[in-house]
């Protein structure tokens, strides 16, 4: 389908062979000499509590103890280790308020976890028997789970900044009446045939990227300090640590590691704070921190959980008439990106179907539960459990196919996205609802389906969604490239955004070498440390091919831009009459007329003056191109899911058949990556909708902190998956790409819900939807079938 | 202390069953014996209470000759205490007399822990979601201890005293399984529900049946995630005794589980749950045991 | 004796060492021998991604007590590969674009070498019991299915070493 030679096709990974053979290093694989070992002391027994008293003697003389800091050995400064406050215009950040509400180590636990004082050994070992030898006496304060327990009346305070324990809610200036949308929502819900409506409760669903959060930090003498981190945002954290310490930024080294998955987990920072303090504690010793699974589990921001209230007006020939919505979730114990999550599944809501009038309302509250924060999909598989199944909900009572009413509703090109005013540039779900009906046997299926007796009940069920590539406009969408030219005319490009392992830097590759006209292997891309590579935010929002590809794309044809002009000196031919292909430059009209870059490029660096003439030997100087680039839009991508399930009636339990994911991605640059992205999430949906779920006790302790108690599907739970890669190229996104990376986890949420609806005539409001809850409703309700729902009938 | 850091111990390495039997004549109930340690390993590394803390881990790591799965048609099955979980599933024996052990042995934990993890230490691990203990539980047997005084056998009937505790006195070495072979007409099953394929049972239940033609003339029923240690189900057993397996028979015999279990909410599932769900897991696996799907 | 002499044989070479009776052949690996090929990913043998083999099959490292290995040969993921040289395994994962983040990659290459020794020629179903007890997070396990796939098929000898499966997963 296309002129290019390298985008789109399945470039190797640049990574994988180290992955393979096991050469990659991961942060906890670092071993540096001198190297001591840092362990964080955690509050393990309280969800909420104030020190009383802390003893750190005996640990300090432990065998093997180097020093031992608690909070008045590190700096009082706090800090919020989300990064939203770095990427959002002084005005907003005015509407947010004080938000850095974390300090190194406590003396108000607030979520189980929470960081007491820190210890330095010479070994792991040592580091960790002596944590066991810490004195600290609690005063026991009550625990807050839910919104309603943190905002009642008398409830202890979690920041003087945030009254009622209020951490964020949409702002006025910004929304009136704190409401995302428009229009006289209660007038349209007057004036519907149809009203559907429903209280729902999402759950917190934990990343488990499978490398622990590990760190080492140093301070150097000339007292510059290092941080080795696998954040997804090096520069940020470089600022984020510059400023809790008080260094300049050139005093402040990220050295980016390998990345064992992120998912969100590792956006901002998580305990490099911590890493930090300790190795100012020791200068001149590196410090390695590793946590253990049980510990990375409760101190990395997890997904929002919460109460979301939704209630929709349609009038009988379907057309939706008014959407009424409020996500009241549970922060945890601090701020961190309150305002994010509690923004966008209203935005994901705004920007799905053309509702004419829409009320939503986004509240954050803080609670004892573990940190929440971002979440691959960011609010949008909590606002797909909702929307589409009371969607769904409302096709049954129209009695409406709900393909085609989703095909005839969903928002499309020129209509606003999740930002008012930013109108989608391409959409393609018509195509993405035709072909996924087409490979589940859609039409079919629910016929078939619609009337069913026996034990076992079959379903098929859809939905959509929609998503963003990167964040412009709410925030900063700024990202820096170099491409340098060597005199061999390979190319060296330094761009800071970390590749998590989905194949970014891969396909980042296939953009700059397909710019350049140079061969795949001849381009070399790395992510540099903070000190050598230029501003990036980071990887986030799925925006790191679509503005970071647009970034290094603009460098490269700077690069390339310079190339040809030196060229069309040499050839007597105007640049933009010739072409690059493998390294040769070459006339369009006359492809036997060109010259080698290699003889450009070399020319530039080795520049000779000839002693007999004078003459220059070509054009002096390195080729180098660079962009600080600023994204001027967000082209969203779309999906649609199909799934068929199977359900036990005897045991509640649900079988997930197939899944089908066909995704409105502009352009796969690297098509095996993209559905690598796109199965990936399914696992990660299936878990959100029928398995996933962190529990905590009463005393908001967590009770699932491992994998033998917190259940993902498995190898052997996952369904047949089809994926259907659509590409109709975005008019902005580099060689017409949007983002991948978040969305295929999003739709297959309500596609299974609504098929477990379709199958037995029950919907759940709850997620994750366990056989116990499957088989409650089915002993409260009876199975039915979806042909004797009203509009069906 | 964590999932990477184990408490300080001595480490004992007998080389045969008399050493080993010996130091546990010794060092008695202040031993942790270790044979697979998939069990014993994550206890320890989470034992938080200086109490729970052994002075000594005893390895059976280099005791010869226990890593045996025998199966002689007139004596039955004898497992080694070191025989592991794959062991089981390489014997073809088990596979054909034992259907019900080999089911719980295929879908117990993962491959690498099935690699390692002893049969016996299932047993001895008195959990009572054991999936093997289950199946080994429906099929009856005894278990060998050694000890100073000699060779002790305990019927399974009388294994399992509370949740994590067993027959086994702290002076004794459990040396082997044996269970009976099947006599004719014997089927039996293993059947559980789980919150994914790979866990821990929510609810798991073994059958062995004898049948004579159409007549079930001889029943044992194990069920596991219903009280604290793996439970047998005698009045669902005399249900089924006797008579014809007929539907109404079934379904009487599945309505009556729920009164003989009493079944607790965990991590995996609920109370309520395992009540409304144990008969039909009960009913499902006693048709798989007679070949009806 | 709270310390023990022992001899490891990993990847083919004798390692002699002290080692304390309380640590794990994982932490043993890592730490004392900076073998860091081997992860810890979650110390409960849940994830799978501390995965050696110790005399051919899959063992979780982390469960393991070092001082039980004396004399034991044990193979890591780098003890497939040859100077860079990627064995069959270590290929078709990266073939079939099985590996993202990579973290589980080294247990779940181990994992497939244990399958493969024992069942040369597995079903769908066959792999994907096998694979249970290794957690990946990326890649819905979709594209390592395919790679354990086609590293049966490209297994050196192969045609000589398939044989009809004996025992079919339920």
């Amino acid at each position: 389908m296309s002129e290019q030679a390298i985008v789109g096709t399945n470039a190797p990974r640049v990574d994988v062979r180290d992955k393979a053979t096991g050469q990659a290093q991961y942060a906890a694989d670092i071993q540096l000499p001198g190297m001591l070992y840092g362990k964080v002391v955690r509050c393990w027994e309280h969800a909420h509590a104030r020190v009383k008293r802390l003893d750190l003697s005996a640990a300090a003389a432990s065998p093997g103890v180097v020093r031992v800091i608690g909070p008045k050995d590190v700096t009082p400064k706090r800090y919020n280790s989300s990064v939203l406050d770095l990427m959002v215009s002084e005005s907003m950040h005015d509407m947010l308020g004080d938000i850095d509400d974390q300090p190194i180590f406590t003396e108000h636990v607030k979520f189980q976890g929470d960081a007491i004082c820190g210890i330095i050994a010479r070994s792991e070992e040592a580091a960790e028997r002596a944590a066991a030898k810490i004195v600290v006496e609690y005063e026991p304060l009550p625990v807050y789970l839910t919104a309603e327990a943190s905002r009642a009346p008398g409830a202890v305070q979690f920041t003087p900044e945030k009254p009622g324990n209020l951490a964020f809610q949409l702002p006025e200036p910004m929304f009136p009446n704190h409401a995302l949308g428009g229009g006289d929502v209660e007038g349209a819900m007057r004036d519907a045939d149809i009203v559907v409506e429903d209280a729902f409760y999402v759950p917190k669903q934990k990343q488990c990227q499978m490398e622990p959060h590990a760190y080492v930090a140093k301070v150097d003498s000339g007292g510059r300090l290092t941080c080795w981190t696998s954040s997804q945002m090096p520069k940020l954290v470089q600022r984020k640590l510059a400023k809790l310490f008080d260094l300049p930024m050139n005093l402040v080294k990220i050295v980016p590691t390998v990345i064992g998955g992120g998912f969100g987990t590792r956006l901002g920072m998580i305990s490099e704070p911590q890493a930090c303090a300790m190795a100012l504690a020791v200068p001149g010793h590196p410090v390695k921190l590793q946590t253990l699974r049980e510990e990375d589990w409760v101190i990395s921001p997890s997904r929002h959980p919460g109460k979301y209230w939704m209630k929709i007006g349609f009038k009988r020939d379907g057309t939706p008439v008014a959407c009424d919505a409020r996500f009241e979730n549970y922060k945890g114990g601090y701020y961190l990106d309150a305002s994010g999550t509690a923004f966008t599944a209203g935005a994901w809501l705004g920007g799905m179907y053309r509702f004419p009038t829409l009320r939503y309302r986004g509240e954050s509250y803080f609670t004892n539960q573990g940190l929440t924060g971002a979440y691959r999909g960011y609010g949008n598989p909590q606002t797909n459990f909702v929307l589409e199944q009371l969607i769904d909900r409302g096709c049954a009572e129209l009695g409406a196919d709900p393909v085609e009413w989703r095909k005839k509703w969903h928002k499309g090109v020129g209509d606003d996205g999740w930002c008012p005013g930013v109108t989608y540039p391409s959409c393609a779900l018509d195509q993405c609802l035709d072909r996924g009906a087409a490979a589940i046997g859609w039409t079919e299926k629910r016929r078939k389906y619609a009337r069913q007796e026996g034990t076992i009940r079959r379903g098929v069920g859809v939905a959509v969604m929609n998503h963003t590539s990167g964040a412009m406009p709410m925030l900063l969408e700024h990202t820096a490239c170099t491409v340098k030219l060597n005199e061999d005319a390979t190319a060296e490009i330094l761009f800071a955004c970390s590749d998590m392992g989905q194949g970014s830097h891969t396909a980042l590759k296939q953009i700059a070498a397909e710019t350049l006209g140079f061969p795949f292997d001849h381009v070399q891309l790395s992510g540099g440390t903070s000190d050598v590579a230029g501003f990036d935010i980071g990887a986030h929002a799925s925006r790191t091919i679509y503005v970071g590809g647009a970034a290094v794309k603009k460098a490269c044809e700077e690069a390339r831009r310079q190339l040809l002009e030196r060229a069309s000196l040499q050839l007597g031919v105007p640049a933009d009459q010739l072409d690059i292909r493998d390294k040769r430059i070459f006339v369009k009209a006359d492809p036997a007329r060109g010259i080698e870059a290699e003889a450009i490029t070399r020319a530039g660096v080795y520049h000779f003056v000839d002693p007999m003439t004078g003459e220059p030997g070509g054009v002096p100087g390195q080729i180098q191109g660079y962009v600080s680039f600023f994204a001027p839009h967000n082209s969203p991508p779309f999906g649609a899911s199909f799934a068929e399930v199977e359900v036990d009636t005897e045991t509640g339990e649900v079988r997930v058949i197939e899944l089908v994911n066909a995704h409105d991605i502009g352009r796969a640059i690297n098509p095996a990556a993209v559905e690598g992205q796109l199965e990936g999430g399914i696992q990660q949906g299936l878990g959100f909708v029928l398995s996933e779920e962190i529990d905590y006790d009463a005393k908001g302790r967590v009770q699932n902190n491992s994998f033998t108690d917190y259940k993902m599907f498995g190898p052997e739970d996952m369904p047949r998956i089809t994926t259907i890669l659509v590409e109709d190229a975005d008019p902005i996104g580099p060689f017409g790409a949007k983002s991948v990376g978040e969305s295929g986890l999003v739709s297959p949420v309500g596609a299974v819900a609504n098929a477990i609806f379709h199958a037995i005539g029950i919907q759940f409001t709850e997620a994750p939807i366990t056989p116990e809850k499957v088989l409650k409703g089915i002993l409260e309700k009876g199975v039915r079938d979806y042909a004797s729902i009203r509009g069906n009938r | 202390m964590s999932s990477r850091t184990l408490p300080e111990f001595d480490l004992l390495l007998p080389q045969s069953i008399p050493e080993a039997v010996e130091l546990l004549a010794t060092h008695g109930g202040r031993i942790t014996v270790m044979a697979g340690g998939t069990d014993v390993m994550v206890a320890l590394k989470f034992s938080q209470q200086p109490a729970q803390l052994p002075e000594y881990v005893m390895s059976l790591e280099y005791v010869p000759g226990l890593a045996y799965v025998l199966y002689d048609p007139a004596k039955g099955l004898r497992v080694g205490a070191k025989a592991t979980v794959a062991d089981l599933l390489e014997s073809p024996d088990v596979k054909q007399h034992y259907r019900s052990l080999w089911d719980a042995a295929q879908v117990f934990a993962t491959g690498q822990v099935r690699n390692t993890a002893t049969v016996l230490g299932n047993l001895l691990r008195a959990s009572p979601a054991g999936d093997c203990s289950c199946a080994i539980y429906a099929i009856g047997g005894t278990v060998a201890f050694q000890g100073r005084a000699g060779r002790r056998e305990v019927d399974i009937d009388d294994f399992w005293i509370s949740y994590g505790q067993t027959a086994r006195q702290p002076d004794e070495l459990a040396v082997e399984l044996v269970l009976p072979p099947p006599a004719a007409g014997t089927h039996s099953a293993f059947r559980r529900l789980t919150r994914t394929s790979e866990d821990l049972a929510k609810l798991n239940v073994a059958v062995q049946l004898r049948m004579s033609g159409e007549t079930c003339v001889e029943a044992r029923v194990a069920m596991g995630c219903v009280a604290p240690t793996p439970l047998r189900l005698k009045q669902t057993e005399a249900q089924l005794c006797g008579k014809a397996l007929t539907a109404e028979v079934l379904e009487r015999a599945a309505a009556a589980v729920a009164g003989e279990i009493s079944p607790i909410d965990d991590k995996r599932s609920t109370a309520e749950y395992r009540r409304q769900v144990s008969g039909v897991l009960l009913r499902r696996t006693i048709r798989q045991a007679c070949g009806v799907a | 004796m709270k310390d023990r002499n022992i001899t490891l044989h990993i990847n083919g070479e004798a390692h002699s060492l002290t080692v304390t009776v309380n640590r794990t052949l994982l932490d043993v690996l890592r730490d004392e021998l900076g073998m860091t090929e081997t992860k810890y990913g979650c110390g409960t043998g849940e994830c799978g991604a501390c995965t050696v083999l110790v005399e051919g099959k899959a063992v979780n490292s982390c469960l393991t007590l070092a001082a039980t290995m004396d004399g034991k040969r044990i193979t890591t993921v780098a003890g497939l590969s040859d100077f860079g040289r990627l064995d069959h395994i270590q290929q078709a994962f990266v073939d079939e674009a099985a590996i993202q983040c990579g973290y589980c990659t080294p247990g779940m290459v181990m994992k497939t070498a244990s399958l493969l020794a024992k069942n040369p020629d597995p079903s769908e179903a066959e792999i994907r019991h096998a694979l249970e007890g290794n957690i990946c997070r990326c890649t819905g396990y979709e594209k390592i299915v395919k790679a354990v796939k086609k590293a049966a098929q490209t297994m050196p000898g192969r045609a000589a070493a398939v044989e009809p499966c004996k025992e079919a997963v339920q």
